[in-house]
């Protein structure tokens, strides 16, 4: 798209090990695009859905939620509950008419901040190639 | 020489949907023209795309709050005829127990909430008084009995279907909860009230039907095809291996076809000026072929009832105005002698050992990729459901034709017709009326 | 003095209203206290009876169905105008409500599925003449009008019913039960539910006095506010909603579509399986709610 688009990404991120990612990622003065909005939570397992669809409704372009791989979270099962909410998630927008592919769910390391890099770099990628969300305002 | 006029009547009153009459008058007061225009659709054929086909049970039934319990039953026999799946005969049983129940409430209901104000405070009272509070006020006794049977019939749809408004205990396979004993019981005493109710029932429309005989056979006659279910020409309004049989005006039977082959005679056509589209017996095209749906249709149809009190009011139907009888405001008595047949009906079915048994339900049901047509008749009119599933068991699309939407069309022609009638012949001044039984 | 109400009838089934009649011998005492001025299915009063009337000389108004057509709007602002009290009653006025499921597909697509595709159709075209314009979408009624009270349920029991019309007549304000249905489910639970397989609605035979959701049928007890008995698990079907989502809660469907999530045995159902095994998301946890959720209808998205 040459049109200048930036999508608007809102992340939601754990504690214990996505935002420690980022954190890495940000210490060690690695770049990654402005279009993302990083919001912490404890868990990955305390995203409720409502905040996802509220910030699409909103007019974000895309969602990042990020955790810890799975068998490392902090609080044992929450991110098992965030992979199968964010697969239902998809679902629900894909009949919202919505390209599940707005949604995404990263597994992120404290150690892993090129990973986080490359995440949010492919995202918004991919993002331009979608366009902006049709819901979003003005 | 007067002025055109437009007199508009909105909203169309005491029917269960959402409907205005636009009648225009010449400068002479003749009636040029009448539009029964039926404002709403949800398009449930629309949404049904995409749910999972053991829903549509629990979906269509909101399609209509006063007759939940035919659209309940078709929607399960349309998914099981796509699936290939055949209910314990348990499982049948109790749905037709399910539709007699609703048949009684909902005739009653109709009787006495929408149709009998008019004829007991007469067509010329006064609005505040013409309606079922009028009923209330001024004949308790009679007020109380439709209560009770309405009771009834509510009581046999909440114990068989869950619920009393929209069941939910059918499910593709078969039924998801017995009739216990007990509650077997319980019914059998309430159906044995109900037979008395019934016969009151009767003998208020005995009176009405008196009284009311000049303007029944000459106020709003309309010559239309007919159509409603049949067993080998036995009045029925639920069974899996019914016939639909279509009579034409002068009373032959025109087509008696199998459930599957309706769109060979179903035909549909848009009316510009209202969402509910008017039927037709296809091979007579439109408009000739205008079908009636709904009692007096059925019993038109029917050769005969299928219990012994009902027949005995058909006959004496019959000798009265004949058959066909196209006389529109006889919809009434036909809606008697089918309530009076679902109470014996429903009688039957509770004292058939089989009614309490545990065998209501299939253990293994299979989704596959299908069709399935049903056809079911609701209070009012013929149900026809047409369901296309995909393999794993999703609604792919759907086809509806629901109940009074069968008889848009005639309505509007019988409306017609009545309109020349008054405004033109100025017939209300001319038929014998009976004194109001109140004021 | 009796009050005066007004029954208004939206876009509807009816279904709200013959709930109120199943309270049989009890409307006997119900009816003489009332002056019923507008009813569209019972007394002959027309629109512009109600029209004339002045405004907020209606004590009590009760709304039932959804806003499909301009004139469906009309209506329902000239309901609270006349009305002193609105009442949302039902699941369709204070939610959307099932038929609203149709905000998961464009409206000139419904139209032309119904009105030209249909297999029955044989000559097709939109109606257009006399008929009300459709609205593009369903958006619920209080978002159009202020209500002074909600009432779920599709349709609300007539228990429920009758609690809220005694209170309104006693000149009360009737709360609604702020727990959820497995609260008065008389199913058995187990201190810790865990679904090891989800099934549908179909499959197998339930057992009669365990939570159905523990036996894997997808039971919205969790994300629905009590109040109706628990009639549905009660007659031995999982509950799909109507009553709406407890308070606190933006979207029902959302609520539930969680809930599923944490409760489902990890080593069993993979997120895929999961997916798989609802198939019809919206279908299933926002049956009734859709317009009320933060969503609320399906949109185009151009790339998919």
């Amino acid at each position: 798209m040459s049109d200048g688009f930036e999508p608007k990404i809102l992340g939601i991120f754990c504690n214990w090990c996505s935002y420690a990612g980022a954190d890495m990622a940000g210490t060690s003065r690695m770049q990654y695009p402005p279009n993302i909005r990083i919001i912490r939570v404890l868990c990955s397992g305390r995203v409720d859905p409502q905040f996802v669809l509220k910030a699409f409704e909103l007019g974000a372009d895309g969602v990042l939620v990020a955790g810890c791989h799975p068998g490392d979270c902090h609080y044992v099962r929450g991110n098992y509950r965030a992979e199968r909410r964010i697969a239902l998630l998809r679902a629900m927008l894909h009949q919202l008419g919505l390209n599940p592919d707005r949604l995404m769910l990263k597994w992120i390391s404290a150690s892993e901040g090129a990973e986080l890099v490359n995440a949010v770099e492919e995202f918004v990628k991919k993002l331009k190639e979608l366009g902006p969300s049709p819901l979003r305002k003005g | 020489m007067g002025e055109e006029r437009t007199i508009v009547i909105e909203p169309a009153t005491r029917l269960e949907g959402h409907a205005k009459i636009v009648l225009k008058l010449n400068e002479r007061g003749e009636v040029d023209d009448l539009m029964f225009s039926i404002t709403l659709t949800r398009m449930f054929e629309k949404f049904l795309e995409g749910r999972l086909a053991e829903q549509a049970p629990r979906l269509t039934p909101r399609i209509c709050g006063i007759c939940p319990e035919p659209h309940h039953v078709c929607s399960l026999e349309a998914v099981e005829a796509a699936w290939d799946v055949t209910p314990p005969s348990a499982a049948v049983k109790l749905r037709d127990l399910l539709m007699q129940g609703k048949q009684i409430s909902s005739h009653a209901l109709h009787f006495y909430a929408l149709a009998a104000p008019d004829f007991l405070a007469g067509p010329f009272a006064d609005p505040s008084v013409r309606n079922l509070v009028g009923i209330i006020k001024n004949m308790p006794d009679a007020a109380k009995k439709a209560i009770a049977l309405m009771r009834v019939g509510q009581t046999i749809c909440r114990y068989v279907g869950g619920r009393s408004v929209h069941p939910v205990t059918g499910i593709p396979g078969g039924m998801a909860k017995r009739l216990t004993e007990e509650e077997r019981d319980e019914l059998l005493k309430l159906v044995n009230e109900g037979e008395e109710l019934a016969d009151f029932t009767v003998e208020v429309t005995r009176k009405i039907v008196e009284g009311y005989l000049d303007v029944i056979t000459k106020l709003g006659v309309v010559p239309t095809y007919y159509i409603g279910l049949n067993v080998e020409g036995v009045h029925t309004i639920y069974d899996p291996k019914a016939t639909v049989r279509v009579m034409d005006p002068d009373g032959k039977v025109a087509a008696d076809f199998p459930k599957g082959d309706y769109l060979k005679y179903a035909g549909e056509r848009v009316a510009p000026h209202s969402y509910a589209t008017h039927i037709f017996f296809k091979p007579a095209g439109y408009p000739d072929g205008i079908w009636r749906a709904g009692p007096l249709a059925r019993i038109n149809v029917a050769d005969r009832m299928e219990t012994p009190k009902a027949q005995e009011l058909l006959k004496e139907f019959r000798d009265t105005v004949g058959r066909p009888c196209h006389a529109t405001l006889a919809y009434n008595w036909a809606r008697i002698i089918e309530l009076v047949q679902a109470v014996e009906k429903a009688k039957k079915l509770l004292e058939d050992p089989e009614i309490v048994s545990a065998d209501v339900k299939l253990e293994t049901v299979t989704p596959k990729e299908g069709v399935g047509v049903a056809i079911v008749e609701a209070p009012r009119g013929t149900l026809i459901y047409n369901y296309w599933t995909d393999d794993e068991g999703v609604i792919k699309k759907a086809n509806l034709i629901v109940a009074t939407n069968n008889n848009i069309a005639a309505v509007e022609k019988s409306m017609l017709v009545t309109a020349k009638q008054i405004f033109e012949d100025k017939i209300h001044e001319k038929l014998k009326f009976p004194e109001p039984w109140f004021k | 003095m009796p009050v005066k109400v007004a029954f208004i009838q939206l876009s509807s089934c009816w279904g709200c209203w013959q709930s109120l009649l199943d309270l049989h011998e009890a409307l006997l005492d119900v009816i003489p206290q009332l002056d019923i001025v507008f009813w569209h299915t019972v007394v002959d009063y027309k629109f512009k009876d109600l029209e004339g009337l002045p405004d907020g000389s209606v004590d009590l108004g009760l709304t039932e169905g959804f806003c499909r057509t301009e004139e469906d709007v009309h209506l329902l602002k000239l309901a609270r105008q006349k009305c002193k009290m609105l009442v949302s009653y039902g699941a369709c006025s204070t939610f959307g409500g099932l038929p609203a499921l149709l905000n998961l597909y464009p409206i000139d697509e419904a139209l032309r599925r119904k009105f030209m595709e249909a297999e029955s159709v044989v000559d097709g075209r939109i109606p257009d003449r006399v008929v009300p314009k459709m609205l593009d979408y369903v958006k619920p009624n209080p978002s159009i009008v202020k209500y002074d009270l909600l009432v779920p349920g599709c349709p609300p029991e007539p228990k429920l019913i009758a609690e809220v019309l005694t209170s309104l007549l006693k000149g009360e304000m009737p709360k609604l039960k702020e727990r959820t249905l497995c609260d008065e489910c008389p199913r058995v639970k187990s201190d810790v539910v865990v679904v090891k397989k989800i099934k549908r609605d179909f499959e197998g035979i339930p057992d009669p006095e365990k939570c159905l959701l523990e036996q894997g049928y997808i039971c919205m007890g969790p994300a629905t506010r009590a109040g109706c008995g628990a009639v549905c698990p009660s007659a031995g079907v999982p509950c799909k909603g109507c009553m709406g989502p407890g308070p606190n809660v933006l979207d029902q469907g959302a609520k539930m579509l969680s809930a599923l999530a944490s409760i489902v045995d990890y080593e069993s159902v993979s997120p895929e399986e999961l997916v798989k095994a609802v198939k019809d998301v919206v279908g299933t946890f926002s049956r009734f709610t859709l317009p009320s959720a933060i969503i609320p209808r399906a949109v185009t998205d151009r790339r998919k």
